[in-house]
């Protein structure tokens, strides 16, 4: 993983949903990694998930319901 | 001379921005607003910083005396001691409550330690703490990135022997308990997770 490929980030209710949905995300072999919200989407503590924008629908459907997503963006 | 802000017409936070800067550049001040709420955000910004107020208002001005006090000036003396900025870690997790929570908020510290600045310039791994440098870590990514920035990672190795883990490191390098100790004892400021 290099910083430099577009990302984009899940978000969800709860740390614990983050860290359900990384056990699907490892399950479905779709590479990540946990990291704290951006600041600029909110200033709460939390988690979220990164990964690569060209694995998007990967993600949806591997999450698909099991985990309520709360937003899937762009990392800026 | 007092340094003389005027503040009239500006919207917020400007006044509080401007003397913020003044506070900071050393300066007491007195600052014209003209409206209360000017007027109470720069005071309370004051006060947090360690200063005196005191407000004069006449005919829609409102002056504000801000004064450096001793808590301030304590303040400036309070910085760090000379020497590296060293982060321990005595365990894989972060704080105590909830281990599966532990090990997610210690995967995000080590994300954003990569992300922001001041950096450390050592971290010792000590105890459970090892766990993060070897074999099956999650946050063996963030451990390689930062030692490559310069930054030295010192592993226990009487705890990666206790853990049957020697032979599997992968970010940093064993160290021992004096440089471990001299590293702690010879620091500027100690960080511990």
């Amino acid at each position: 993983m290099t910083d430099v490929a577009p990302f984009q980030i899940i978000l969800f209710d709860s740390t614990s949903e983050a860290l359900l949905a990384e056990k699907l995300f490892k399950k479905a072999g779709i590479p990540h990694k946990i990291i704290p919200v951006p600041r600029h989407i909110s200033s709460d503590c939390g988690v979220c998930i990164r990964f690569f924008s060209s694995d998007t629908e990967r993600v949806r459907s591997a999450l698909a319901g099991s985990v309520t997503v709360r937003d899937i963006a762009p990392l800026a | 001379m007092t340094h003389q802000i005027d503040a009239r017409g500006l919207a917020c936070p400007q006044p509080v921005i401007m003397t913020k800067k003044a506070i900071e550049a050393g300066k007491d001040c007195v600052v014209i607003v003209d409206n209360e709420a000017a007027r109470d955000n720069v005071c309370r910004m004051a006060k947090s910083q360690g200063c005196g107020t005191a407000v004069e208002e006449e005919g829609g001005c409102i002056r504000i005396r801000v004064t450096r006090g001793e808590d301030r000036k304590t303040q400036e003396r309070a910085t760090p001691a000379a020497g590296p900025t060293v982060v321990v870690f005595p365990c894989d997790r972060m704080g105590q409550g909830d281990d599966d929570l532990g090990k997610v908020l210690m995967r995000a510290f080590l994300h954003t330690l990569g992300e922001i600045a001041p950096r450390p310039d050592v971290m010792i791994f000590f105890n459970g703490g090892v766990k993060l440098t070897t074999d099956g870590s999650e946050v063996l990514e963030d451990l390689r990135a930062l030692e490559k920035t310069g930054i030295r990672l010192l592993v226990c190795g009487t705890c990666l022997d206790f853990f049957g883990l020697k032979d599997r490191l992968q970010a940093g390098t064993i160290s021992n308990m004096y440089d471990i100790a001299e590293t702690m004892l010879s620091a500027g400021r100690i960080v511990r997770i």
